[in-house]
């Protein structure tokens, strides 16, 4: 059995003095708020109506535990996952799997046998937050991504399948044809293979692989029980079911989205389940919004960052997605320039899925350092040189400026997007922004004086 | 239909409300019982959105 498991990293974030347990009883309607208001990630040991399920959540909702997660420094998870991720390790099939010790199929099917949270005030329903689903398609192999899906009935969900996604493309394959999509839905594994999932690589790439080289181990994989398609086999719990060619036609949400808004009602497809399977004495994983998602999707957002940099042939210092900007709409980066590559970085780092707003610093700047940030972007900007929109990009329907309650069912919304080239303009001599620099500080100490 | 399922159909038939707002109403009920009477209401297709995602049901 792999060793980087979904309970391996609970057994990490333990070591590392970041989970709390849970011991008294705990009913679903009060999950989201414990685990808000928790310090560190948390186990819940004792559901009340479910004997034998736990619940784990918020267990990356910082990126201390992120850090945990990959195995390296906090300032380090960028690089890691960009270096990681470019030696991609196929994944294996197993014959058997702990995610298969419980098998419930056709009428046996009840997903109010699992602890389903309510998480948020205006949620439409309870909710799945931390899916990791895999669906296939003739042309274009196997695909994974994360989805949340809405509690319906004892055998149905909704599904969000709004945004871009390659999930939603071959839903609409097989929606031409007028046939169901099969997928299948893993809840509990190891952040590494969630942030393989939401990963926006190119369609024909594998995330599998890519969860394996993030792993630095193959992911092990087992057949589902009833749909042509594989899951994680140390999953703690496996929804087979099929997407029902209906379109957007289905409510769902609003949800608390990883945008930190509640959201609206979207149309929706809808997910019909034939099997669940799961561990013994399985685990639930609650993923927190917003900080979880966030954190989740910043290294991502900075990995695609770093590597449009590299194709732009610009050399990137350093670089963050910020989280106030839920790790996914902006992107600041410092570069090694040379003449120009400050307007080139800047068009490469507005390229990436749907970032809308780029700094761009030279490396003498902090971009950690929200002052340093500042000065560079009242120094080195003119507004009518340096500041770059593009508009009618690509853009996702949860950020309300974008206005996407205008568009059909289905539609899909634009955006514009704004870049900053906060590096010293070309022809401005060095010499202007030498720093105050007070005299004597290297050698004269302020404790020699107390 | 049970007698839960009957119950939120008849409040919701009354006035549209936040999911929470129903959950509210019953947190007396096992959460298990809750998700089933809930699964009831949508099988039978009659839930239906306002515009700030409230449910509502037309009163027969």
């Amino acid at each position: 059995m792999a060793d980087k498991g979904f309970r391996s990293f609970l057994d990490d974030l333990d070591a590392a003095g970041e989970l709390k347990r849970i011991t008294k009883p705990v009913d679903c309607r009060q999950l989201s708020a414990l685990g808000e208001q928790a310090d560190q990630a948390t186990m819940f040991e004792n559901i009340e109506g479910y004997p034998g399920w736990r619940v784990a959540t918020a267990l990356v909702s910082t990126r201390k535990r992120l850090a945990v997660a990959m195995g390296c420094t906090e300032n380090r998870i960028a690089f890691e996952f960009e270096a990681k991720s470019a030696r991609p390790i196929d994944p294996v099939t197993v014959d058997s799997a702990p995610c298969q010790e419980v098998v419930m199929e056709g009428d046996d099917v009840d997903l109010t046998s699992i602890p389903l949270p309510l998480m948020h005030l205006f949620d439409g329903g309870p909710y799945i937050s931390g899916t990791f689903a895999v669906s296939k398609d003739p042309e274009h192999g196997s695909n994974v991504g994360c989805y949340r899906l809405m509690y319906r009935t004892p055998k149905e969900t909704g599904i969000d399948l709004v945004s871009p996604s390659d999930m939603r493309f071959y839903y609409q394959r097989a929606l031409d044809k007028g046939e169901p999509l099969p997928i299948a839905i893993a809840v509990g594994v190891h952040p590494l293979d969630m942030l393989a999932a939401s990963y926006k690589a190119p369609i024909d790439t594998s995330e599998l692989a890519l969860a394996g080289g993030l792993r630095g181990e193959a992911l092990e994989m087992v057949k589902c029980k009833t749909v042509d398609l594989e899951v994680p086999a140390d999953a703690e719990l496996v929804l087979e079911g099929e997407l029902l060619p209906i379109g957007w036609t289905a409510d769902e949400g609003p949800f608390g989205e990883f945008s930190q808004i509640s959201g609206d009602v979207k149309w929706n497809p809808i997910f019909r389940i034939k099997c669940i399977t799961h561990r013994k004495n399985p685990i639930f994983y609650m993923l927190q919004m917003p900080w979880e998602n966030d954190w989740l999707a910043a290294p991502v957002t900075e990995a695609a960052g770093l590597q449009a940099l590299r194709i732009a042939s610009v050399q990137p210092v350093d670089i963050r997605a910020p989280v106030g900007s839920c790790g996914y709409w902006s992107l600041i980066a410092s570069i090694k320039k040379r003449p120009g590559e400050g307007k080139n970085a800047v068009a490469a780092l507005l390229s990436v899925a749907e970032v809308k707003f780029v700094v761009v610093t030279d490396d003498d700047i902090d971009i950690h350092d929200p002052d340093e940030l500042d000065w560079a972007i009242a120094f080195r900007v003119q507004a009518d040189q340096d500041a770059v929109i593009l508009k009618g990009a690509r853009a996702k329907h949860i950020d309300p400026s974008v206005k996407s309650w205008l568009l059909g069912k289905g539609g899909l919304p634009t955006t514009a997007k704004l870049g900053i080239d906060a590096t010293i303009p070309e022809g401005v001599p060095k010499i202007l922004y030498r720093r105050i620099k007070n005299y004597g500080r290297d050698r004269i100490k302020l404790e020699d004086f107390e | 239909m049970s007698p839960l399922a009957t119950k939120i159909k008849t409040a919701l038939e009354t006035e549209a409300q936040q999911f929470h707002d129903v959950v509210d109403d019953h947190m007396d009920v096992p959460w298990q019982d809750f998700l089933r009477a809930w699964g009831e209401l949508r099988e039978i297709d009659i839930l239906k959105r306002d515009d700030e995602g409230a449910y509502v049901i037309e009163a027969s």
